[in-house]
């Protein structure tokens, strides 16, 4: 894969994205001043975007602490106004772009939220459980499957699909039902059969419905549905998002990063393993062993992935 | 799929419990349940407790299912599978948990996965809704016993290389091949053990009869 | 697999029906009950065991002994009036009788008053971390405290234990899902050893090196970590040598070391403040 698209849309995000975490400007400046935007420029510099221009901008105006530590001000060593309404702190202390911050004035009174844009933590859970921590080749889930169904490419293909449909559906459920009943009623031990239960009960009603209603499409899909029950990675999404403690939106970004993941992993291995048809493959090795080493192939090339992040 | 399932002498405890460990090992033969294979072989002694875990999972669940056989309703018989696995997965995990929680805090959620594991229910419905209670035991302890010692030695393998240790114990200076601690080389391990588990197979049967090759996971 | 055999399949009867909802509810309700039975046996032993292993571990960092006096202080932030929290009380006994001291954001003090009795903390507030202060005769003898800090796949938790004059006593990261042999190495008893005997003030400009760590260092390090009461005579021109040097990164591993050194920095520096403000209030409890 080409760096070049990935930084691309990474330095469209890196833009994008603090700027949209601004709270909504009045139009004009008749309404109180509001802080448009807040983006660390360099490791010991935050940079502000105001509706007008700060009146008053000396050191004593401005305190940042981290959103965990609200009791520790981060020293702010001296105040550059710029032009533009712009207004350049430099820090004491070095930020990092990723960690959620909080900016108060004491003249206008403001407070802020610095932290990346929601969408932007998302599109990296998502891209992190796509490619950094993919569920095969990094976390060794779904293997079964996965060796047995990637042989061909577009059994693969229906697969993979089929997968991250209902790894999205289950994924909600689950985390529904853990929310609003487990962890109320303090009955975390009975997270696996109630995962288990939801992604059995899932199947088995898409199952009858697309046996009703498509009976073409059942023909066709219906075999990748029963296999899903026996997946790891479909039990193993959402007892992560249990153990992280996530929010309606991680949970999902996670399924689906999950179901990408697993679909990129499958498509990848059956377009080698067609091609593995035509090799001379020693006998010990024929079937199962060689398409482990092609998996092990590609976990290596995976792991190229590593530190992969749009906020360092 | 079994070779020991056709009408006749009812199999031997020691008969049962060698089928498990060779000709039908679960990870190296049927190449079912891989994933706790790569994952939780770093070391041995994590390796270790997830074949007990899974050891007792087996052996409780066939258990179970042999004593309950009379009332499960053949229609449900697949979900209540389900839900007597989840329940010994569950309280396997508990107890894990509390006795043994340095272990269990590096393989915790291989271990809440056994309940997706396709040997166990796969045994379940193949023998022990068919067999008395004695055969049922020895056929849940041979197939929880092929998986730890599959566990075992590619745990043992991967953590001589990768590690230079043994259950913890340094042997070797330094690490002779960290390649092998690290996930792809987890894959690579397991490709060589299972060419070599195929090649004394074959070596042993004079070649004759043609190469038998592990069924492949379940797909299409 | 012959789960999916399709065959006609007969219509039930209502009898077949019922009892197939009966066996199903009763197995799940066997199931849930014997759950039930077996959480309430182990939970107990599990938060015992883990309690005890705890307080073995800070005994370990901080060189105590039985005798010595162990508090525990959890801090809490208190969002609708801005304040912090702290609640103090002996080491295991944290749900008893405890002194509790809020502050203003600002470091004025807010109230204090001692608990008598057992009071959860309010609904709204959120745990910011434990502290853990060791006493000897009135006065404090070593501190421990945790840390967080984001690594590169997950949050790398840490407990950094501190003399009294604020120097690392030393350093364990109890919480890193990283790669072995790679991230997972912030944990070596190697790496956290550099970081131990370093006063507060070379923490808070502590930098992170890629350059190779030299072989003879690193076996000093093994051999230091083994708290041997010779050791540091028998390698002091090494420590001397070393001692100022930034701390050597894990080859491969540059993310997790520099995220762990930030850690340590970031908890040296936070308790340091909190500790100047709380310390006057514990009058009759060090």
């Amino acid at each position: 894969m080409s760096r070049l698209p990935l930084a691309l849309l990474a330095a469209a995000l890196l833009v994008a994205g603090p700027a949209r975490a601004a709270t909504p400007a009045p139009g004009g400046d008749a309404g109180p001043i509001r802080v448009r935007s807040a983006r660390v420029v360099a490791p010991d510099e935050l940079r502000l975007r105001f509706s007008a221009p700060l009146p008053w901008t000396d050191a004593e105006n401005f305190r940042l602490t981290q959103a965990q530590a609200p009791d520790i001000p981060i020293p702010v060593l001296r105040v550059r106004p710029a032009a533009g309404n712009r207004v350049v702190l430099t820090l004491g202390q070095r930020l990092l772009p990723a960690e959620h911050y909080r900016l108060e004035l004491v003249d206008p009174p403001l407070a802020h939220e610095v932290q990346p844009a929601a969408w932007a933590l998302l599109l990296t859970v998502m891209l992190a459980a796509a490619l950094i921590n993919n569920f095969v080749f990094t976390r060794y889930l779904g293997l079964c499957i996965f060796f047995g169904v990637s042989k061909k490419r577009d059994t693969a293909v229906g697969m993979g699909i089929t997968f991250t449909l209902v790894m999205i559906v289950t994924g909600m459920l689950s985390w529904a039902l853990d929310t609003f009943v487990l962890r109320p009623l303090r009955l975390g031990f009975f997270q696996i059969i109630v995962f288990i239960g939801v992604v059995a009960f899932v199947v088995q009603f898409l199952d009858t419905m697309l046996r009703k209603t498509h009976p073409v499409l059942h023909r066709r899909w219906g075999i990748y549905l029963m296999l899903i029950t026996t997946n790891c990675i479909i039990l193993a999404v959402p007892l992560l998002n249990a153990q992280a403690g996530s929010g309606p939106l991680d949970s999902a970004a996670l399924a689906v990063g999950s179901g990408v993941g697993f679909a990129l992993a499958l498509f990848l291995m059956s377009c080698a393993r067609e091609r593995l048809e035509f090799a001379r493959v020693p006998r010990p090795f024929q079937g199962l062993p060689i398409a482990f080493a092609l998996a092990g192939l590609f976990a290596l090339a995976f792991m190229g992935f590593a530190g992969l992040d749009f906020f360092r | 799929m079994s070779t020991v399932l056709h009408p006749g002498p009812r199999p031997g405890a020691w008969q049962l419990i060698r089928n498990g460990i060779f000709a039908e090992n679960p990870v190296f033969r049927l190449a079912l349940s891989l994933c706790p294979a790569v994952a939780v072989t770093t070391t041995v002694l994590n390796g270790l407790l997830l074949g007990v875990a899974v050891l007792c999972v087996q052996v409780l669940s066939s258990v179970t299912v042999t004593l309950a056989k009379g009332l499960i309703h053949p229609r449900v018989r697949i979900p209540v599978y389900t839900v007597v696995i989840a329940v010994w997965v569950s309280c396997i995990d508990m107890a894990l948990a509390a006795f043994t929680p340095a272990l269990y805090a590096q393989v915790g959620l291989y271990v809440k996965l056994i309940v997706a594991f396709a040997i166990i229910i796969s045994r379940l419905e193949v023998f022990a809704s068919r067999q008395p209670l004695v055969p049922s035991f020895f056929d849940g302890l041979g197939m929880g016993l092929g998986f730890l010692i599959a566990l075992l030695t590619i745990g043992a393998f991967r953590e001589l290389l990768g590690n230079g240790s043994f259950a913890g114990v340094p042997l070797a200076p330094g690490r002779p091949l960290l390649f092998f601690a690290l996930p792809a080389g987890g894959f690579f391990s397991i490709a060589l053990l299972m060419a070599l588990f195929n090649r004394v197979e074959q070596g042993g049967r004079g070649g004759a009869a043609g190469p038998s090759r592990p069924t492949g996971g379940h797909g299409v | 697999m012959s789960l999916n055999v399709i065959q006609p399949r007969p219509r039930l009867t209502r009898r077949e029906l019922a009892s197939i909802v009966l066996s199903m509810s009763a197995a799940c309700l066997v199931g849930a009950a014997v759950l039930g039975l077996v959480y309430l046996g182990t939970d107990r032993y599990r938060r015992a065991s883990a309690a005890a292993a705890e307080r073995a571990a800070i005994g370990e960092m901080l060189g105590l002994d039985a005798g010595a006096r162990l508090l525990e202080v959890r801090q809490y932030l208190v969002p609708g009036r801005r304040q912090i929290a702290y609640r103090v009380a002996p080491y295991g006994a944290a749900s008893g009788p405890a002194r509790e001291v809020r502050f203003a954001f600002d470091g004025a003090v807010s109230g204090e008053r001692d608990l008598p009795v057992a009071t959860p903390p309010g609904r709204e507030w959120r745990s910011l971390g434990r502290m853990f202060v060791a006493a000897r005769a009135g006065r404090p003898a070593g501190f421990v405290v945790q840390g967080e800090t984001r690594g590169y796949k997950a949050t790398i938790r840490l407990f950094v234990a501190m003399r009294p004059d604020f120097a690392i006593a030393d350093m364990r990261v109890i919480e890193a899902q990283e790669d072995p042999g790679l991230g997972a190495e912030v944990a070596q008893p190697w790496f956290r050893e550099q970081y131990v005997g370093r006063t507060a003030e070379e923490i808070a400009r502590l930098d992170v090196t890629r350059d190779p760590m030299p072989e003879d260092w690193k076996a000093a390090l093994v051999a230091l970590a083994r708290r041997a009461p010779d050791g540091p005579a028998r390698h002091g021109a090494l420590l001397r040598r070393e001692r100022t040097r930034p701390i050597y990164a894990v080859t491969g591993a540059t993310i997790s070391s520099r995220a762990v050194t930030e850690g340590v920095r970031r908890t040296v520096d936070h308790f340091r403040r909190r500790w100047w403000l709380l310390a006057p209030h514990l009058e009759g409890l060090l």
